[in-house]
């Protein structure tokens, strides 16, 4: 692990530098409010809109707290993702195709380092992107609809968590594989049309780290099985390392393929 | 004199084409050696293979010190920065990553800052940085860690005339302390720092040696006699002298005619010699010799 400090200094001032530690958790805290507040007003959003019908009466669903919760994972999992997976998925393929990692890759530094040191700063900032996302949802649905338990409260955000390390970890291997057009493709088939697949077919299966996020509301909710929890909490951490061994060897021996 | 690199049979293929072809060369500890060759020769290719980032298809390159990786400095031709580290945090970090400790390597990144003549720039970012500048961050960044090995890609060609003749003092300046390999295709420049010369083309190595052992090879030992006037000239040439204006090239090629006959000529010759010169070819007339016979 030759260089691992240095490099992941270099990492955080990248990231501190271009604001990823303010806009992104700024995202995240924008999509976590907007479904307790649209929810809350949606009659006087639609009245002041003005063009509800006269005599028309809608039946609002009576929502629980953990409801408004699984509706802003809903968004994380849309938008967030999004935004996280383009923001992450040039990090080692831009470098390369720039010629801005050459002047690293002569030096006698470990891969593993690198990609490391990328991971964790990653992680870092998805974690406080999280953590500002789930703080705005449930400050917000605890002031409108009622509180949530804060122990399972937490078992569901790490929950999440762990997924989004299994979305950087997927990210970043694309990244050291292939070529950015190509690793952004692979790394969004890979996640979005996961997403898609477990959920048209997924009723055969329980588990999966596509369900992971999932699996966070239904612990606060109590109709979890554990065994499959655990399961499947285990299987995605398994899936990451894979990943990230994956990522190093292939950075490695793409080190070639950097712009001279 | 010792052997610090020694290059082996070096070969890249890629696909069909060989880029570089079974070349092999030795560099001695603290001498320059300048690789000249047309473009696409594959002088960035060799440089690559050198550094380790490129794996070579066939060949070894060996250090006797032990390491290369750790003990190389490498300047790319265009040389590409991360925009918003400054200069003296890029230098620091380029020291740390070769092993120089911490405390040290800022001292160190400041001082090479100060050598490179960006000493009054080391806080800014490099984002608002200039070409000349880069290229000298380039420099700092490959000879911040004391690298035994000094590679660099055509450390000059980009930059305007001061820029060079300032970038070429500096690369003289280094040339006490360190083993510099580099590639050009400026031939004035490795006429002025260059104790070895390796002429590559197509990915062959077609020639190599001191400069003086090159000139020899291809000096065809012309002599110009210098006449005031133009019809002296054209009076004294024989049928194989070439003339032009108040001047007369003889060609003394495997000693026909001899340098007795020529100087018996001269001897005999009715009018006023101006001059009598042994002409040296430059370095660019031995470049399109070379050329033309490989």
């Amino acid at each position: 692990m030759r260089g691992f400090s240095v490099l992941l200094q270099k990492e955080f001032r990248e990231a501190w530098r271009g604001w990823k530690f303010l806009w992104i958790p700024l995202v995240f805290a924008l999509l976590g409010m907007n479904d307790p507040l649209t929810n809350y007003y949606m009659m006087d959003i639609l009245k002041a809109v003005g063009n509800v019908p006269e005599g028309f009466e809608m039946l609002i669903p009576e929502l629980m707290p953990v409801d408004l919760l699984q509706a802003s994972i809903g968004q994380f999992q849309t938008i967030g993702l999004l935004i996280m997976m383009a923001t992450f998925v040039g990090s080692i393929s831009k470098e390369r195709a720039s010629g801005m990692a050459t002047l690293f890759y002569i030096r006698p530094i470990s891969f593993s380092a690198y990609f490391l040191s990328k991971f964790i700063v990653m992680s870092t900032v998805s974690f406080i992107s999280i953590l500002a996302g789930f703080t705005a949802s449930v400050y917000y649905t605890s002031i409108l609809y009622g509180t949530l338990d804060i122990g399972s409260l937490l078992a569901s955000f790490f929950t999440y968590y762990i997924w989004l390390l299994f979305v950087i970890a997927v990210a970043l291997m694309m990244s050291a594989s292939f070529k950015t057009v190509i690793a952004t493709t692979c790394a969004f088939t890979l996640i979005f049309l996961g997403q898609i697949v477990d959920m048209i077919v997924g009723i055969f299966w329980t588990v999966s780290p596509w369900k992971l996020a999932s699996y966070g509301t239904l612990l606060i909710r109590g109709t979890m099985d554990m065994s499959d929890y655990w399961w499947s909490l285990s299987t995605t951490a398994i899936c990451t390392i894979i990943c990230i061994s994956i990522g190093i060897v292939m950075m490695k021996r793409n080190a070639s393929m950097v712009k001279i | 004199m010792t052997t610090l690199l020694q290059v082996t049979g070096l070969t890249k293929q890629f696909a069909e084409h060989r880029v570089v072809d079974d070349v092999s060369f030795l560099l001695e500890e603290k001498t320059s050696t300048a690789l000249i060759g047309p473009n696409g020769a594959g002088k960035t290719t060799t440089l690559s293979m050198l550094t380790g980032l490129l794996k070579p298809t066939l060949g070894s390159v060996k250090m006797r010190a032990g390491d290369l990786r750790a003990n190389i400095g490498f300047l790319p031709q265009y040389p590409q920065f991360h925009p918003w580290l400054s200069a003296v945090e890029f230098t620091e970090m380029a020291a740390r990553l070769n092993g120089v400790a911490a405390k040290q390597a800022k001292m160190e990144a400041q001082k090479t800052l100060e050598f490179v003549g960006l000493g009054n720039a080391e806080h800014k970012k490099i984002a608002t940085f200039s070409g000349g500048m880069k290229q000298r961050l380039g420099i700092a960044q490959a000879i911040v860690h004391k690298p035994k090995l000094l590679l660099l890609d055509e450390p000059v060609s980009a930059l305007d005339p001061v820029g060079r003749r300032e970038v070429l003092d500096l690369l003289k300046g280094l040339q006490q302390e360190t083993t510099i390999l580099y590639s050009t295709h400026i031939l004035n420049d490795a006429e002025e720092m260059t104790d070895q010369l390796l002429f590559l083309q197509n990915g062959r190595l077609v020639e190599q040696g001191t400069l003086r052992e090159v000139r020899q090879r291809f000096d065809e030992q012309n002599y110009v006699i210098e006449f005031d006037t133009e019809e002296e000239a054209k009076l004294f040439a024989s049928s194989s002298d070439r003339v032009k204006g108040c001047y007369v090239f003889v060609a003394l090629i495997n000693e026909e005619p001899t340098m007795k006959e020529l100087l018996q000529r001269l001897s005999e010759c009715p009018y006023t010699i101006r001059k009598v010169e042994r002409q040296t070819a430059s370095l660019e007339e031995i470049f399109m010799k070379v050329a033309k016979k490989a």
